[in-house]
């Protein structure tokens, strides 16, 4: 009855909350236009790499064919995945894994002992060194690489893992991560163990690094995402297979006369398949660690 | 949520009541401390000062028997009377101009929508992230394919939303086009990043805010304009600060797609200096190109410690 005749103020509410309703249409329309344009060019990437011919990959761009698949074979896995020869990009998978595990293990050691005892050491000069630490932060490596290549190929660490490890294992960012992280850490953890009679190094690996997952779990996904990505340095000291990150043999495929796209996109998804399986796992840390990297950095 | 630059916050900190030294620990913290500083010496102090000195030598990329000499200034001046070095500035500069509406914008309209509460927000957060995790050299790959001429993805969908009125676009071949596709998949690239980054600076603007000028009757526009922008003009800094440094930094994804060419539409800053080095072999005019950009780097985060300073106390 009331249904029909509505007073003015119930008028209003209505007015309002179809208005909020459509606006809810909207939004959400919007953000399925972004999905759209964020997703499709990431599934064409999975599907084209199930393609056979090349020139059909191409010839298949320009219509709906380009997201569908008829016979989805994995021959073009098979023939860029080989350790040896050619197209060894399970090689060069496996050279980027090897730097990204040592670039991140030594980089968490090294960086949040260094952030630990400017936290809470007792060291003269760690203002200084802190202050000179957060400086550092401004240099980009593009303006150090130019003299670092001499210095490098003067060591004659040209073409090796560790001339792609070593360099970025210290960073003045992780660094300050890990020094902010500790330094909020409660005051009377330090003082009870201190008084405990346990030593500076004791303090930090036994109750320090284990209250810091957080800080650990964001220094690993960026420098994880930073090494994993590495592609000036490497062109610049990479020669031969040996030692080639993935990223680095990927982008030969552009230097071709008649690119091969069904090999460059099955390397891809190659080059795809760890980070996206870790970003599946640990989606909360990843987007809070970039967030940090900003908020913080 | 404040935004803030480690400069402004890191002193204050130190200073904790000196505590009793012994050497046993004194040693401790030196060892624990030598790794990451002898490391930060060898491969990054000691080579940001000799950029400084090779750019003022003759350095030749492999050693020659004739000794390398001490030329000062001259590197700096050739590359100031090098056109193609102009030519790159200009060409990261229109990509600055292009990418920070373009990225920025468009990470700051997704970061309102999903601060709604939208179904299934976290999913399509999540989602797009994706490509920001994704390798540039990847990126390459798929927008390689995307932008192929005549009858490309990119080309057919405009043709198809014009009604054929627009003529297929050779997006990387043609000079006019070619630093704007580089834009298109950058921002694709890294704006989920910038969103995440608005999102957080939403998430601490505090609803009590809201609510006071809901009741003063202000309407959603007004609340935006007087309560949300203000609230998020650190974290608006910070972007555009990134984004910019970043924009000056443009190399892998010229690199792979379009080598500076069409008529060194694309060359970049870091481009340049590589091809100065390593094709042309003259590493002191190249050190002399990354001092440069190390300035310019150096000016850019200065002006935004500035800002931030205004803004934020």
């Amino acid at each position: 009855m009331s249904d029909l005749v509505l007073s003015p103020t119930q008028m209003e509410v209505k007015r309002e909350r179809s208005a909020i309703g459509s606006l809810r249409l909207v939004q959400t329309a919007c953000i399925l236009v972004i999905a759209l344009v964020i997703v499709s060019p990431l599934f064409m990437l999975l599907v084209a790499s199930l393609k056979d011919d090349r020139f059909q990959i191409l010839a298949d761009m320009g219509s709906f064919r380009a997201f569908w698949v008829s016979n989805p074979t994995l021959s073009n896995f098979a023939e860029v995945g080989n350790l040896t020869g050619e197209l060894a990009y399970g090689r060069y998978l496996l050279n980027s894994l090897f730097i990204l595990a040592c670039t991140v293990g030594a980089g968490l050691i090294v960086n949040s002992m260094a952030g630990f005892v400017l936290a809470w050491g007792s060291l003269r000069g760690r203002a200084l060194i802190l202050s000179l630490v957060i400086a550092l932060y401004v240099i980009p490596q593009e303006s150090i690489i130019m003299p670092l290549v001499i210095m490098v190929s003067r060591a004659g660490m040209t073409d090796t893992f560790a001339v792609q490890i070593v360099p970025w294992v210290a960073s003045p960012l992780y660094i300050f991560l890990f020094y902010q992280f500790f330094a909020q850490l409660p005051k009377e953890l330090f003082e009870a163990a201190e008084m405990d009679g346990a030593s500076v190094f004791r303090i930090y690996r036994s109750i320090f690094l284990p209250l810091s997952l957080p800080a650990l779990a964001t220094v690993s996904i960026l420098m994880g995402i930073e090494a994993w990505n590495q592609y000036l340095w490497p062109i610049l000291v990479t020669q031969t297979d040996y030692a080639r990150p993935i990223a680095v043999a990927i982008a030969t495929f552009f230097g071709q006369d008649s690119i091969y796209w069904d090999r460059a996109m099955a390397a891809s998804v190659l080059m795809m398949i760890p980070i996206l399986a870790l970003y599946l796992a640990f989606q909360r840390w990843f987007v809070s660690s970039f967030v940090g990297s900003a908020v913080k950095g | 949520m404040t935004l803030q630059q480690p400069a402004l916050t890191a002193t204050a900190a130190v200073a904790r009541p000196a505590r009793r030294r012994d050497k046993g620990r004194l040693f401790q913290e030196i060892g624990m401390l030598a790794p990451a500083v002898v490391l930060l010496t060898i491969f990054l102090i000691v080579p940001f000062l000799l950029s400084f000195w090779t750019a003022m030598t003759n350095q030749p990329l492999v050693p020659r028997p004739t000794p390398v000499r001490f030329i000062g200034l001259t590197n700096f001046l050739r590359i100031l009377k090098d056109d193609l070095f102009w030519t790159s500035l200009w060409n990261v500069s229109r990509f600055t101009f292009w990418i920070l509406p373009v990225q920025c914008g468009l990470a700051f309209a997704t970061a309102l929508l999903l601060h709604q509460k939208l179904p299934f927000r976290n999913f399509f957060r999540g989602l797009f992230f994706l490509p920001a995790i994704t390798s540039m050299v990847v990126v390459c790959v798929i927008w390689g394919t995307l932008f192929q001429y005549p009858t490309g993805p990119l080309n057919q969908v405009i043709g198809f939303l014009s009604g054929g009125h627009i003529q297929p676009i050779d997006w990387l071949g043609d000079p006019n086009w070619a630093m704007f596709s580089i834009v298109l998949l950058s921002a694709w690239q890294a704006y989920g990043f910038q969103m995440i980054v608005y999102l957080a600076g939403l998430q601490g603007i505090p609803d009590e805010l809201y609510d006071a000028a809901r009741i003063d009757g202000a309407n959603a526009f007004q609340r935006f304009w007087h309560v949300t922008m203000p609230g998020l003009r650190p974290t608006h800094v910070f972007v555009l600060v990134i984004t910019t440094i970043q924009a000056f930094k443009l190399y892998t994804q010229v690199a792979v797609l379009t080598q500076g060419g069409p008529k060194s539409s694309t060359e970049t800053v870091v481009h340049y200096m590589v091809r100065t080095g390593f094709e042309e072999q003259k590493l002191g005019l190249a050190s002399a190109v990354s001092v440069i950009l190390f300035l310019i780097v150096l000016v850019i985060a200065l002006l935004q410690r500035q800002l931030l300073r205004r803004f934020d106390v």
